[in-house]
This record gives structure tokens, sequence and C-alpha cells, in this order.
């Protein structure tokens, strides 16, 4: 749930602005000065003079990432501008036992990077060299402050393009995608973040240096890189990355279709999908988003519509053609009243623009509000798209609907002005709704913001505690002190000295007498 | 097997018996790579399979899970095999949602099966069957991929969720039934390729594809390993988009490259006439797939015992420095390199016929290994006779080995799943 | 007790840190009673919380800003800055640290415009820079050259004594104030690279005080001659008033106008601002015009924001408001009258170069761009990163000269890469700017505003007007 807003808080529970639950997260200063003063002193014989950062006001500035709702103060901000500098730093935090998180461009959306007052914040914005363009090898190796749109223009040049697309594209950075395995609308055909990155140096909890995967696929072991892709910081840092080029399509065409209920915009999606059209993107908005985003950007979307998709699709001209042909046979079957062919880069760069600033835009509408992150098999869209309108008309909370409508990821935007007394409170519990709606439907709680802090104590509705158990049995493998971005993703750190597999009790059959134990 | 080793089966087999419907005595055909097994649990569920770990917890076995056995002798032969968890039981489609492009199965379930089942409704799940007979489980443990890897990726690129039981018996699973998810550290990677030695997979959830129309193979000859890497780059920096870009190279020298184009059929005819007039020479297009199209090249080894199996990894551009490495170490060493794979992703499989010399296998090893490291890649050993896997390091140097070693320790910290069949011993 | 301990431990460090932050870790609302320090603002006029509480922190600023481009550091950008203002509003002191990065601000605008929410940063930066001035200490250095600033670019005879090759000779001439500072060492080099590339400095002409409309009038516009524009680039003026007859418009150029206060609008220098405004706003109402057309992109922008300036004047609120509407930039008026007079063609490509006070705080840029399209034979090049401010930003270049001239090569190289023969941009602070990078770098190419290019087409000059003067 990401906020915006007036003072301080959006949404969350209103009193008291770090919910209990995610109050481990957050730690609290003091409780290892000695160590914290270590590595200070490691940090600034380490980084540059401008590199490390304690004063107070200045560390204001870095106490929340795109989710300004959890706000924490770190106790120190640390800028590495190599990875030896970032491992030096992470070695002195394991040394002495003080957490640190990572932070890429601080746009992230479920308070993955938020910081802890007790530990340092490690940011890699001063680590952006873009280092090769291998237009042979259709691979790209940078640094990971590196912007995520910039690593699609140095590439274009080359005739190739990083396909991942979060909204937040033209800041976020290549090492905040690897770590929360970030989406975007492209994602429907091209995959995400963990489909992209083939290679990364690692910089441990305890502050060595490894290389997972690289240029080559199929790295044998165990797929480690795999599994650090969208751990959410909790796994080490990854520095350098080898990420994939994709060859920019020979032809992109970008319709936006004007509907008069998201019931048959939802409708024309599942025909394209069911009639095996892979469109690279199908977006929509609802009445609400697209009030939004004509206010922010002018889009100049349908006037009068219930629901807009934007609908790309790209490939070999040919191929696109007969697919364009489809896919404008379905929208119009299915009620479009509108149907607008960008026929220019301008055009196209102002339909996404609608979309990709929705978020933002929102702000132009309702002076609060919750983004919210959530996903469902696309087949009962329309049906948990009525469940939120009769959840929104009995709360009398308004939600704004966008979403990636080919893959099911919802984000819908709850709004509420938190001046009302309450109206933070109701707004919260319609956010969570929906999120039990995704989940009693096998969705999922998160389709590409992540758990971070967030959503910390939601995982156990969607998993058990074996399974959350055995995802921490990789975390105490890479961090066994939990130094790396404690308090994220999980609900309750696992003990790593408790080894599984020994035997709690001893088996029924044995019990019973029926069978000895070696 | 010793005395007690005997003794403890026996015990155990009333246990695992208890837990599980279907336990019987091992026969030799069960052995592992030359490992005799003591015990078969054939579990029907998931639940069955917990108890059956639980059940080998209890009793301290050494536990080697199985899909279908065509591929048990792949890797390091284990150190100890008491018990091989058969998942033929479990071979049930659960779901297919074909409105969500998704399908659910069972581990046991041959990828042929699944195919079939999705395929009614004109859809594909994008794993070439590359070994025939192969079970989804295996193929997930293995990491096999074929040519539409070029296009779609690997098993790493379409597994969803994942059910799986650990080495103590608790189920678990991560991931999920939608695309989309990012909820939870992403399980399912970590299993892919892991040779059965890190959790059981009992069931899976994979997105699936839309079956194109129409395709083409574009097939074109090539006379030296510059020839190959020419002709390779044409075409994936060209604009025909290709499902598979393949790469044949014959002991003898010489090769061919395959491209496969899928579509629709106005549009694939268009691409395969763009693409043969950028290959040039003999390059022509047929509708059917060429002979040994997407089959692992050991398979084709005229000579009967066990050739020898390998995988190359490679950055792209080093394609024509590993054929020409292949090459020239095959000649050295006296002996028939054949090589084919997916040329356009940077795998090359190759074989080594039966009977080959150990010390040339090494030679041919050792020189396609260093070439494939100078290009960000690695040369592995997947399979050969047991002379050829005791004379050299079959999984060659691994990064970030301590850190896998770890991982290990926390879910099999008594090395009761697969234990020696990895990659450092693990 | 950890709570206790960390607010120990931050008082410790900065004994002038907000107590009250330390203790509420920084969670939620500070209240603002009970503090024993001064906070960093007053109740006049302080950046205003409402407009604080639009920034959601995207970060969607991030990328355009100079600074954090240079720096990657959030403090150093536009959300950063929000941070400590809304520290500041929640008690915390004005410390010499807080005050740093308000004034690293290049005040260039590029978050204005790449706000999805529509935060009004310009009103937080300038309304902070006015709390700035009136609550922060100065380092005597900084001071002095501040004061040196002020006391030579709002005075047109002043700058005169800067002209040509006789300006060492003539700058004795000038005030101790600005002799002393240092300040005349930091321009010198920018001047000599302007006059490399720059058209010749033509002996001033003195403009008529009215220039009839050529055919059918369609308007009578009142023109700002400016500071800069007016003593280093007269030809603009000149040729300002050319095209606008040519289209149409009786031109009225008030003899009285002086400076339009831009430099202290965005500086925070509130009363000097209010003086200049009022006496602009005297001089054109005096004229009797509809329109007051600017052709410097920082004046137009200081003059659009008139209303706000003298908000709080009874006597001039009113025509302040009436006048900031009536204010255009030339391009702008341009479009909206639609041209009429004849272009000749002119075989040029040449690369436009978005103004901050142009294209952020005035929202101007496509007509700029519609105007040199018309041009026959003109071939339009974009320059990459467009938004990105060229490090002049009013007198940011010369109070921090090191980050500004990184901005500027950046932005050179930019313009390099686009293969023009003439730079075209509507601003004299970013001519001047660029010019000397440009000239570091070794690029040969020519310097024009917007409107001496349509001038030139329309009176059928040639490209070599334009060129590379050296």
């Amino acid at each position: 749930m990401s906020g915006t807003h007036g003072t301080e808080t959006t949404a969350g529970p209103v009193e008291g602005h770090v919910p209990p639950e995610a109050t481990s997260a957050t730690g609290e200063a003091g409780d290892n000065s000695a160590g914290m003063a270590a590595v200070t002193r490691v940090a600034r014989a380490t980084l540059s003079p401008n590199g490390v950062i304690d004063d107070p006001t200045e560390l204001r500035t870095y106490e929340c990432d795109g989710l300004a709702h959890y706000r924490v103060t770190p106790a120190l901000v640390a800028l590495p501008e190599t990875t030896e500098q970032l491992a030096a730093v992470v070695r002195a935090c394991s040394e002495h036992r003080v957490p640190f998180v990572a932070r890429g461009s601080g746009t992230g959306l479920s308070g993955g990077a938020l910081p802890r007052a007790d530990g340092v914040l490690i940011v890699t914005s001063r680590m952006r060299t873009i280092r090769e363009i291998r237009r042979e090898d259709q691979r790209a190796v940078v640094d990971p402050g590196v912007i995520n749109l910039d690593v699609t223009r140095a590439a274009t040049p080359e005739g190739y393009y990083y396909a991942p697309d979060p909204s937040s594209q033209q800041i976020c950075s290549i090492g905040g995608n690897l770590a929360e395995n970030s989406g975007g609308a492209h994602c429907l055909k091209y995959g995400f973040t963990s489909n992209h990155v083939l290679g990364a140096e690692l910089v441990t909890p305890q502050g060595d240096i490894v290389q997972l995967g690289g240029l080559a696929p199929d790295a044998p072991g165990y797929d480690l890189l795999g599994t650090v892709v969208g751990s959410e910081g909790t796994l080490g840092i990854a520095t350098t990355t080898t990420v994939r080029l994709v060859r920019l399509p020979e032809e992109v065409r970008t319709l936006l279709a004007g509907f008069r209920s998201t019931d048959e915009a939802g409708a024309a999606t599942s025909a394209i999908i069911s009639a095996g059209v892979l469109p690279a993107a199908i977006e929509m908005m609802d009445a609400l988003a697209i009030e939004a985003a004509e206010a922010a950007v002018h889009c100049n979307y349908p006037a009068g519509a219930g629901a807009v998709l934007v609908i790309e699709l790209d490939g070999a001209s040919a191929e696109v053609e007969h697919e364009y042909a489809q896919v404008e046979r379905f929208c119009t079957e299915n009620g479009a009243f509108e149907l607008r062919l960008a026929t220019d880069p301008a055009e196209r760069a102002l339909i996404w623009k609608g979309r990709k600033s929705a978020f933002a835009a929102v702000g132009r509408i309702s002076p609060d509000y919750i983004v919210q992150d959530g996903v469902i098999p696309r087949t009962a869209l329309p049906e948990v798209l009525r469940a939120i309108a009769a959840l929104s008309s009995s709360s009398g909370v308004r939600v704004a609907n966008v979403f990636h409508a080919g893959d099911g990821n919802l984000h819908p935007l709850v709004l509420f002005d938190d001046a009302r007394p309450g109206a933070g409170r109701a707004a919260e519990e319609v956010s969570g709704a929906i999120l039990d709606l995704c989940i009693s439907h096998g969705g999922a709680i998160t389709g590409e913001h992540g758990v971070g802090v967030d959503k910390a104590a939601y995982m156990p509705k969607m998993f058990t505690d074996d399974d959350l158990d055995t995802m921490q049995m990789v975390r105490c493998a890479f961090d066994p002190d939990n130094i790396s971005n404690p308090g994220k993703v999980f609900p309750t750190p696992r003990l790593c000295g408790e080894v599984p597999g020994k035997r709690k009790h001893a088996h029924p059959l044995v019990e019973a007498g029926l069978a000895d134990a070696f | 097997m010793t005395t007690a080793a005997r003794t403890r089966l026996d015990s155990a087999r009333t246990a695992l018996s208890s837990a599980c419907s279907e336990v019987v005595d091992a026969t030799p055909a069960d052995a592992v790579d030359g490992v005799p097994v003591g015990l078969v649990a054939r579990p029907a569920s998931t639940a069955e399979a917990a108890e059956v770990l639980r059940a080998a917890a209890v009793f301290g076995l050494v536990v080697v899970p199985r899909g279908r056995g065509t591929k048990t002798s792949w890797g390091r032969p284990p150190e100890q095999a008491d018990l091989v968890v058969d998942l033929s039981r479990m071979s049930a489609v659960v779901e297919h949602a074909a409105g969500d492009l998704i399908v659910k199965t069972e581990a046991g379930a041959l990828l042929a099966d699944v195919q079939a089942a999705v395929g009614s409704a004109g859809q594909r799940l994008s794993l070439d069957e590359v070994v025939p007979g192969s079970s989804i489980g295996g193929t997930l443990a293995t990491n096999t991929s074929g040519p539409g890897r070029v296009a779609v990726g690997t098993a790493r690129d379409l597994l969803l969720g994942v059910t799986v039981v650990r080495a103590d018996g608790v189920v678990a699973k991560a991931g999920g039934r939608v695309v989309k998810n990012v909820a939870g550290y992403d399980l399912g990677k970590l299993v892919i390729g892991s040779f059965g030695t890190l959790v059981i997979v009992t069931e899976a959830v994979f997105r699936l594809h839309p079956v194109p129309a129409a395709r083409r193979v574009v097939s074109v000859s090539a006379g030296s390993p510059d020839d190959v890497q020419r002709l390779v780059q044409l075409v994936v920096h060209a604009q025909v988009v290709p499902a598979a870009v393949e790469v044949e190279w014959s002991g003898t020298g010489g090769g061919t490259v395959g491209v496969l184009l899928e579509g629709t059929a106005a549009g694939v005819e268009g691409r395969a006439a763009a693409t043969i007039a950028l290959l040039g020479g003999d390059a022509h297009a047929t509708d059917e797939l060429p002979a040994g199209w997407g089959r692992l090249p050991w398979a084709d080894e005229p000579v009967a015992g066990r050739p020898t199996a390998l995988k190359a990894t490679f950055a792209l551009s080093a394609l024509s420095r590993v054929l020409a490495a292949g090459q020239a170490a095959a000649g050295a060493a006296g002996v028939q390199l054949h090589l084919r794979g997916s040329g356009g992703a940077g795998v090359l499989y190759g074989a080594l016929p039966a009977g080959t010399d150990v010390a040339a296998v090494r030679e041919v090893v050792g020189r396609l290994r260093e070439a494939c490291a100078l290009a960000g890649g690695a040369l592995v050993v997947l399979d050969g006779s047991p002379e050829v896997k005791a004379g050299m390091d079959t999984w060659g140097p691994v990064p970030a080995i301590d850190l896998m070693r770890r991982v290990k320790e926390q879910f099999d910290p008594e090395r009761r799943l697969a234990p020696g069949r990895f990659v450092g011993g693990i | 007790m950890a709570e206790q301990s960390g607010q120990t431990r931050v008082q410790q460090n900065e004994p002038q840190a907000d107590p009250q932050k330390a203790g509420a870790l920084s969670h939620g609302p500070v209240p603002l009673d009970g503090s024993a320090l001064r906070s960093a603002f007053d109740d006049e006029h302080p950046p205003s919380a409402e407009l604080i509480s639009d920034c959601v922190h995207c970060g969607f600023c991030l990328p355009t800003c100079p600074t954090y481009t240079l720096w990657g550091e959030e403090m150093d950008s536009p959300r950063g800055r929000i941070d400590l203002m809304k520290a500041g509003l929640q008690g915390a002191p004005m410390t010499g640290t807080m005050v740093q990065h308000f004034d690293a601000c290049l005040g260039c605008m590029a978050c204005v415009t790449a706000c999805p929410s529509g935060v009004q940063y310009d009103k937080l930066i300038e309304a902070t820079r006015v709390q700035v001035e009136r609550h922060h200490d100065r380092r005597p250095g900084d001071r002095a050259l501040r004061a040196a600033i002020f006391a030579l670019f709002p005075h047109k005879k002043r700058l005169r004594a800067l002209r040509g090759p006789l300006r060492a000779y003539q700058a004795s001439g000038l005030p101790r104030v600005v002799r002393g500072s240092g300040l005349l060492e930091r321009l010198a080099p920018k001047l000599a690279a302007m006059e490399g590339l720059a058209p010749p400095l033509e002996k001033r002409e003195k403009l008529p005080t009215r220039v009839s409309a050529v055919g059918t009038r369609r308007a009578v516009v009142g023109l700002l001659t400016g500071c800069v524009q007016g003593e280093f680039f007269p030809g603009v003026n000149a040729a300002t008033a050319r095209v606008l007859a040519a289209e149409g418009c009786d031109v009225v150029i008030p003899r009285k106008q002086g400076c339009c206060g831009a430099l202290s609008v965005h500086n925070g220098r509130q009363v000097e601002a209010e003086k200049f405004a009022r006496a602009t706003i005297d001089a054109f109402e005096a004229a009797g015009v509809q329109t007051v057309v600017v052709n410097a992109a920082g004046c137009g922008s200081s003059m659009k924001e008139y209303a706000e300036v003298l908000a709080d004047d009874p006597a001039y609120a009113e025509r302040a408001r009436a006048f900031a509407a009536s204010v255009r930039d030339v391009s702008e008026l341009l479009t909206e009258l639609g041209t009429v007079a004849e272009r000749h063609p002119l075989e040029v490509t040449v690369a436009y170069h978005d103004a901050c006070h142009l294209a952020h705080a005035q929202g101007v840029r496509a007509q700029p761009r519609t105007l040199l399209r018309e041009i026959p034979g003109l071939r339009l090049k974009e320059i990459a990163e467009a938004e990105i401010c060229c490090g002049s930003a009013g007198i940011w270049n010369i109070l921090n000269p090191e980050p500004a001239r990184e901005l500027g090569d950046r932005k050179a190289r930019n313009i390099a890469a686009t293969g023009a023969e003439v730079l075209v941009t509507a601003n004299p602070g970013c001519l001047m700017q660029v010019s000397s990078s440009l000239q570091r770098q070794g690029t040969r190419i020519g310097l024009a505003h917007t409107i001496e290019v349509l001038d030139a087409s329309i009176r059928g000059l040639p490209v070599s007007t334009l060129g590379p003067q050296h």
C-alpha cells in the first residue's frame, strides 16, 4: 500500500505511523552505537569525503523511498562509487553486526528500501556507469545505479533495448529493479527483470564479492542469481549486472480503445488472449484513473470512456499487421466506441504518458491515496472488478483502477482525504479487502511492487508457516546474522541456528513401537 | 550392501509402507548411475511423498528422486542410494486454465502428456522434449532445454510456482498460479537444475503460450566456424524474429544453421523469404523440422554404450571460437566430436562416441572448457562412462560454490538427497 | 530505551538538531510547539505545507534535476529539498547545511515539468529563498560576491562597461563592490568565449520608442529590452522589433523601462524584486500596450510571476495580476497571432536548446520549434537530455563555477552530437554559458537567438550571418 499525502501519513494504521507488525523492520537507534561508530569510521576511510552522510538534516532526505508512508531516518548513509567500496562498508557492517539497507533511486512502492534507525543505508546512485553494450552478445553490463531507461538509450543506436519497463523507468535503477524483480507494462510478452538479468556481482551480507551467472546462460550449480533477483535486498547487494538486450521490433503499433465500461474492456482483453494473440502490453484504466491522467498530462483519452485499453503490438511487420486486424475486431465486437492508432512516436508517447504517470497523477483528484498491487488470474478480472466496485460503493471509498489487464496485475488506487477523521482507516480496510479478493481468487499479494515492509504482514495469508520457513532457509544460507535489509519480506525472522531436518518429533511408527529409528 | 544397511532398510520398509501405498525392493534396473538402490517408493500424492521423506529422515535413508528415469545417470553418481522416490504415479495434469494460459501438473507427468492436454486448446508448454519420455520433474531437475529457448527461454522463464517436499518431509510451496508474482523468494529458480539435491518437486505450475498457426525452417550450410558465427549473427540482429537458431556441427567439419520461424501463415512466409535472402548460399525453407532437430547429439551416436555428453555455454559472440576449439581438440585427440545446439542462445551440446579413450575425452573437455570460460560460460560433462566420470572434473569450476554449499546445508543438512551428484560434491 | 539512546546520539552529534525529531525517530509529524531553537522559517510566507504535501516522493523529478545528475544525492534533488523544507516547517533550524542544498538548486524548474503530481516546486523554492535571505548569515566572501552581482547586472550602464575589447579598461569605472569581489575574474572568460561565437557585437543601435507595423496592424505590443540582452545581444532586440513589425505589430519600446527583477525574484531578494516589478509595471502601463513581449526567457518567467511578487502590496496586487497575464514570450505571441510575413529559405541545420525559464517555467516548448520549422530549408535537431539545464541558471554559474562547468560541458557534448551548424536558444544566460563550453571542447558552431533566425529568414539574409564568427 503506497501512499501519498499531506503531512506525513497517507494511509495505514492511523494511530502510529509504523504498524506494529512492521516495527521489526525499522530498528531502533542506539542498540549498537559502538558498532555503528566503527562502521562509520570504515566508511569515512573508504569512501570519498562526500560519500558519507551523517548530518541529521541531510539524513532526513533518505527517510523513505517511493512509499512515503513509512519513514525512518537512517543512522548513516553511504554512497559508494565502486563495488569494492560497497563491499568494504558491508564487511564492516557484518563484523559489527550493524544492519544495512540497499537503495537505488528510492522509487520502490513497498518500502523495500525503508532505512533502519540503527543501520546504514547504502545508496548506489553514484554507481551509474554503463560498462559495456555488447551488441554481438545481446547483452549490456551495467553498474547498479544505472537508470533503467538509460540502458535502453545506450542500446538504441545498436538496434536494441532493455525490455522491462516499470512506470518509473526514467529514474528507477537496475540494482533496484533486480532487488524487486520489477515488471512493467511490457512484461506480458517479454517477462520481468528475472528473465532479463543474466549475471550479477553480488556483495554477500558478509561483504564477499561473488559472481553469479554472466554473459553465458545456464551457469552450472544452483541458480542463486534467480533467487537473488526479487529477494528485495535481503540476500546481499547486487552490483555490476549483466542484462539481456532485446532487438528493437520492426514495427510497433499502439492502440487506444475507448469502452463504456471495464466489463467491455475486460471482455475484449479476454477475446484477444483467447485468440492466441500475445500483445506486448494490454493496459486498462477506468474512468477515475482516466480523469486523473487527463488532469496531469492532458493525454487526450476518449471523452466519456468508462474504461480505456492501451494495447501495444510489436514484432515483425507482417505479424503485427495480422494481429492488429484481430485486436481491432475484438475491441469493436466488445463495444469499443473509439479506436485510435498512434501514427507517430509522439502520439505513442502521449498514450503511454497517460498510463505511466497514472499513479502520481491520482494526486490531482484526491489529496491522499493508496496504490495497491495485487494479481488475479486474468479470467477472474470481471468478477474481481465488480467486487471492488461493490466494496467501493458499500464503504463510500472511491477506487480508481489502473492495471496490466493482460496478466491480471491490478493496481487499484484507493482514494481518501486524510483530513477527514476515519478516512484513512476506511481506505486501509478497502485496500486490504482488495488483497483478500486477490488471494481468494488464487492470485498474489504483489505482482511487481514487492512485499517490502508494507506487505510483510500479508505474507501469512498467501503462504503457510512452512512455506515461509522454507524460503527463509535461503535467507539463513546467505545472511545468517540477519543484517541484510532485515524486517522486510518476512513477517517474522527465522532463527538461523535452528537447523531443519533434525527430528523434532519421533516418527509415529517409532512412537508406536512399530519401528526402530537409527 | 552391508548387513547393517540391509537391516536398516528392512526397518524402514515398514515405516515407508505405512507412508506410501507402493514400496518395493529395487531391482538392478533401478540403480542410479551404477549405484545400487535398496528400495523404491512410489508415492501417489504430495502428502504421501512427504510421509515417505519423513520416514526416510527418521531412518537416515539416502534418497534419490526420480521422474521417469530417463536422465538418472546425469551428473556424478550419488555416494549412496538407499531409496529411490519414484514420481511416476504422480502423473496427473492437475489443471489447465486455458483462459489464463497456465497449467498445473504433478511432477511425474510426462512432458508429452502435458503437451497433449494443453494442445487441445491450441496452447503449448514451451519446453522442448529433448530427451524422449521425460517427466516434468526430471526436466526441471536437469534444466533441459531445446531450440525454443531462443524465443521463450528455459524452465526458469516458464515456471510460476512449485510445491516441494523437503528432506525433513515438510511440504512447502513458492510462487503461485499467476503469471506475475513477486511475493516471497522464488524457490522455483533454486530447484531448477538442482539435480534432486535440495528438495523433491511434486507439483509445478507453468505459463503457456499459444501454438503458432504456421512454421518454416530455413536451413543453410556453413563451411567453417566463422561462417556459422556470421550466419547466426546475421539472423539474430535482423528483424526476422527467429523462434530458434540451431547449429549443427558434424564431427567431420562443416555444419548447418537452422532458423525456425513461427507465426501466422503469411507472416512466416514473408520472414522465411527474408531469411533466405539474408543468409544467401544454399539457404532454403522447409515445413518439416530437419533430422535431429531438438535432439541431444549423443542420442544419435551410432556406437553402442555410453557416449560422453557435453554441454557448452558461452557468450553469443564466442560461437566460432567454441566451435573451432572443439574441432581443433577433437582433431588433436583423433576423435569425433559432434556439436549441436542453440547457437542463437550460446548453448551447444556435444557428443563423443562411446569407448573414446578417457585421455582423449579429457583433452577435448579441457580445450572446450577453456574456450567457454573465456566467453563467460562453462563446460559440463553431463554424462559419460564410469571411467570418463572418474577421470575428470565433470562439473568444472563453479563460482560461488561456498554459497551453494550453505544453501544445501540449510535444506539438507544431513546430505540425504542425492549426495555427491551435483557441483562441488554437493 | 532505544528511543532514548537514539535521542542522545543525535543530540550529541549535532547540537542544533531538532530534539523532537530524534525523539520521534521521525515517524509521523512532529509537533511544532516547544522547540527551544528557532525554526528555519518565520510565519511570513514560508514554503506552503499544502504545496509540500502534494509531493508523493515518486522520484520522477530526479533524472531532470541537474544537481542530482551531478552528485546523486537526495538532499540535492527536488524531492530532497522538499523534505528539507518540511523539516524546516516542523521546526528544524536553518543550518548552513540546509541552506547549502537550497542554494545549490539552479531553479531550472525541470522538476516542475517532470512532476506527475503537479508539485509547484517553483513556488516552494522561491518562498524558501526569501526565508534564506532573511535568516541566514552568509560567509563574507559569498556575501561580497552576491552583492557585486546585484550591483552589476540590473544596471545597464555598468554592464556596458564590460562590453567589447575595452572592457578591462572600462571595468575600472565600476563600483568598488564589483571590482573587489572576484566577480569580473569569473565573468571574463565567459565574455570572451561568447564574443567568439555569438554574432559580432554590433554597435549598439538605439531602438526607437515605436516601430510601426508593416501592412495591416494586428496588435500593439510593448517590448522589454532587458539588461544582459540589451547590452550583450542588442541585435536580438532589434531583430525582435523587426520581426514583430513584419508580422503586423506596432512595437512600443518604453524608454523608462529598467531591469525586470528576474535575478532578484529567483534569488529570494524580495524587497529588490518588488521594486523592480513596480517600476516595470509602471513603465508598460504608461505605454498603453495590450501585450508585453519578452525575448529573454528568465525575464519572461519572472514577469509572469509578478502577481505573486506583489501579492502583499494593496496598491499593486491587482495591477500585477493584469500585467502578468499580458506577458508573452515573443515565440508565444507569434504563434498566437499566426505568422504572415514571407519566410525566405535558410539552408542550415540548427539545434534548438530549451532555455529552462522558457520550457520549464513558462511551458513554451512547441512554439519556437513551430516557428523554426516554418522556415524553408531549415533542418531542426533535438538535443539529447534536452530537459537538463546547461548550468547557467541566472547567476548560479557565477556562484558555482565548477558544477556549472560540468553541466555546460555535458550540454556542449550533446549539442555537438547533433551536428548542427547553429545553436538556437532564447536566453542570453544560456548563450553565455554554453559558448564557453563549446569553445573549450573546440566545437565550431554559431549561436543565435530564435528571433534572429526568423529575422534572417524574413529579410532573406544568408546563413553566414548566423554562423561561427571565429
